[in-house]
């Protein structure tokens, strides 16, 4: 028998899990696709509302984006911060650990649940609603009129989708921060375990003064180092800006790595 | 099927809970662990389990190391804790979930088990009482055939009925390929049932005997008066109820509940007998 | 069954099977119940009944055939008869001769006393 991993046993365990978390996990879904709804209602362009278009002359479907990215971290975290919960508590904690199947195995179920499941459902259920309001407006594009204040017909509304992947630099741009909601579920997935009781809290709170320290201590160091140096006029070349962009993905992917990696060790050391 | 080797373990370095403790445990046997509260008797089993680690020596449960949390040995352990946890599903969606796991699940057993409990298949978990949810673990943990069982206080929450099928399931559980262990505070519940007594206290094994070895050395009986012979009496309705050396080849029966409070009481003069 | 405080479980359970074959329950060369059906039905651990088995085939009450299990001997009464004098003179017979002593009573009147019991409850 191997006993570090085992394909049989690693789908034994999603489903076991599942039936654990699944109803929540479904529950929580709905929710957010009740959020998801309210704000499409309360924000989409209106006949009843007098400023229906932005700056170039589109309707006006701005208010997506910052609900993408805020509902989105809240979801990813919220649900990454309750799967080890259980290990918080003696008797669940018990049955968890005892259950036949190897510290890695239990590991990247989490993984699994947390970085993968509850991401990728989270990104369908907004691209389904999206999708549904886009189309919705399509076929109501007469009730704004016929032309848009810039001139010309009004042009149909496009998804969040179609507006991220059909521009080609607008999808590579976005490439760099693939990591990013990987981070911040490998995160609070980590502070799930970590802690025994208040995850989200404790762990968003860590979270704060750890960025906190970091940027005062960037700050300092690069006081420090530009000290009696006097700027020249610099701009940034595309090169340059993609470098920086590359740290910034090989950091958040090293981070996430580094994160999941201590969230194994916890886990095999975990001890009720 | 359990070394135990100069295990020493405690939640803090300044209190240690075992020191030095070692000890061997075998198949075909139920073993009754005593102990006053606190004396470790959780503790003990939580090592055995792998979900505590010791601060040193060896432990070897069937051969592996408990601590390294292996599936090959987590399928051959049935561990009951005294608090456990159920999620609120039904049973068969339940076993459904977890049997799997164990590659010698016997279903026809498990049925069987909830039939002799009383317990109905298709009720939900959460709707049950403590004491039967505690049945449905029990039965399950039994189904999986483990080979070592561990049970914390199994008696806890059963009423009178339910002690009595618990008793006759775990006498025909008793193979000679399983090891069972059971810790309990109440003896009385189990003490036909126990053929090895392990008693802990102050942080080591204060005694481990099988009742045939106890017997043969001390016998247990009534008396009317106190004399030097006796190691430790406790007054009774007629007189008192005595321990004393078995120097005539008595055939008594072993009163665990005496036994352990003679063992609190004078454990200097019990630790000759058993060396 | 219920079990006393004052004796050993195993010879407990002796007793128990002795008295069903003196009672003709269990008749010679009848299976016994297997010493994990006689645990269950007793609720004591099988290591006990075992122990007590052994006892019972060293004094040629039962016998284990191997692969099927323990049946009750050939002469299984004159076993128990036997096992049951040696308990009695062990055991209930000093305290019987004790008491004989402290009260003085004579063996003349024991005598008739006995013939007594034995035609009032035996017609023999």
């Amino acid at each position: 028998m191997n006993n570090t991993f085992n394909m049989n046993r690693f789908g034994l365990l999603l489903r076991r899990q599942w039936l654990d978390f699944g109803k929540i996990y479904l529950i929580s879904l709905a929710v957010v696709l009740g959020i998801i709804v309210g704000f499409y209602g309360y924000n989409i362009p209106s006949p009843l509302k007098n400023n229906n278009f932005d700056y170039d002359g589109n309707l006006d479907m701005r208010f997506r984006y910052p609900l993408l990215l805020m509902l989105g971290f809240i979801f990813i975290s919220i649900v990454a911060s309750s799967y080890f919960n259980i290990l918080g508590q003696k008797s669940r904690a018990i049955l968890e650990l005892m259950t036949p199947a190897s510290v890695l195995e239990k590991f990247l179920v989490g993984v699994f649940y947390t970085g993968i499941i509850s991401l990728f459902s989270y990104l369908l259920i907004f691209y389904i609603a999206d999708l549904g309001f886009s189309k919705y407006l399509n076929s109501e594009l007469a009730m704004f009129g016929n032309s848009s204040p810039k001139g010309g017909s009004i042009k149909e509304v496009e998804t969040i989708s179609f507006q991220i992947f059909h521009d080609e630099n607008y999808r590579s741009y976005c490439s760099y921060f693939f990591a990013i909601p990987f981070l911040i579920t490998s995160i609070f997935l980590l502070g799930s375990i970590y802690f025994n009781r208040f995850h989200f809290i404790k762990t968003a709170l860590s979270v704060m003064v750890f960025t906190g320290m970091a940027s005062y201590v960037v700050f300092k160091v690069s006081e420090q180092l530009t000290k009696n140096m006097t700027s020249i006029n610099h701009t940034l070349e595309s090169n340059e800006k993609e470098n920086v962009l590359l740290i910034l993905l090989a950091v958040t992917s090293l981070l996430t790595l580094i994160f999941w990696l201590i969230t194994y060790v916890r886990l095999k050391e975990k001890e009720v | 099927m359990i070394k135990i080797n100069n295990l020493n373990f405690g939640y803090s370095k300044h209190k240690p809970l075992f020191k030095n403790m070692s000890m061997q445990l075998s198949n075909g046997h139920i073993y009754g662990l005593l102990g006053k509260n606190g004396a470790g008797k959780s503790s003990l089993l939580k090592n055995l389990a792998g979900l505590v680690y010791a601060q040193s020596g060896t432990l070897e449960v069937m051969g592996f190391n408990p601590a390294k949390r292996q599936p090959a040995l987590l399928e051959q352990i049935c561990f009951i804790p005294e608090e456990f946890y159920l999620p609120s599903v039904k049973i068969d969606a339940y076993v459904r979930a977890n049997a799997p796991f164990y590659k010698n699940f016997d279903h026809q057993y498990f049925g069987n088990l909830l039939k002799e409990f009383d317990i109905p298949v298709s009720q939900k978990l959460i709707n049950m009482s403590y004491g039967q949810k505690k049945k449905v673990i029990i039965a399950f943990g039994l189904a999986t055939q483990a080979k070592l069982i561990i049970m914390d206080e199994p008696t806890n929450g059963l009423d009178i009925p339910s002690k009595a099928q618990f008793r006759k399931i775990m006498a025909s559980a008793m193979t000679e390929d399983r090891c069972i262990i059971i810790s309990t505070h109440q003896v009385r519940d189990l003490d036909n049932l126990i053929d090895t007594v392990i008693m802990l206290d102050e942080n080591d094994v204060a005694l481990k005997a099988s009742v045939q070895e106890i017997t043969e050395k001390l016998t247990f009986k009534k008396v009317k008066e106190i004399d030097d012979s006796i190691i430790y009496a406790e007054p009774s309705l007629s007189g008192y109820n005595a321990v004393m050396p078995n120097y005539h080849h008595e055939e008594s029966k072993l009163d665990m509940e005496l036994l352990f409070n003679a063992i609190l009481a004078e454990k200097v003069k019990f630790k000759p007998l058993f060396n | 069954m219920e079990f006393r405080d004052n004796k050993a479980i195993y010879l407990q359970i002796v007793e128990y099977v002795c008295e069903h074959i003196l009672l003709g329950k269990w008749k010679a060369d009848e299976k016994v119940p297997s010493v994990r059906e006689m645990a269950v039905a007793l609720e004591v651990n099988p290591n006990t009944v075992m122990r007590t088995y052994e006892l019972l085939q060293n004094k040629n009450i039962i016998n284990n055939k191997r692969g099927i299990g323990f049946f009750v001997a050939e002469n299984a009464i004159e076993g128990v008869k036997s096992y049951r004098k040696v308990q009695f003179m062990d055991d209930e017979l000093p305290v019987v001769f004790r008491n004989i002593y402290l009260l003085n009573i004579g063996f003349d009147e024991l005598k008739t006393k006995y013939e007594t019991f034995v035609k009032e409850n035996f017609n023999a």
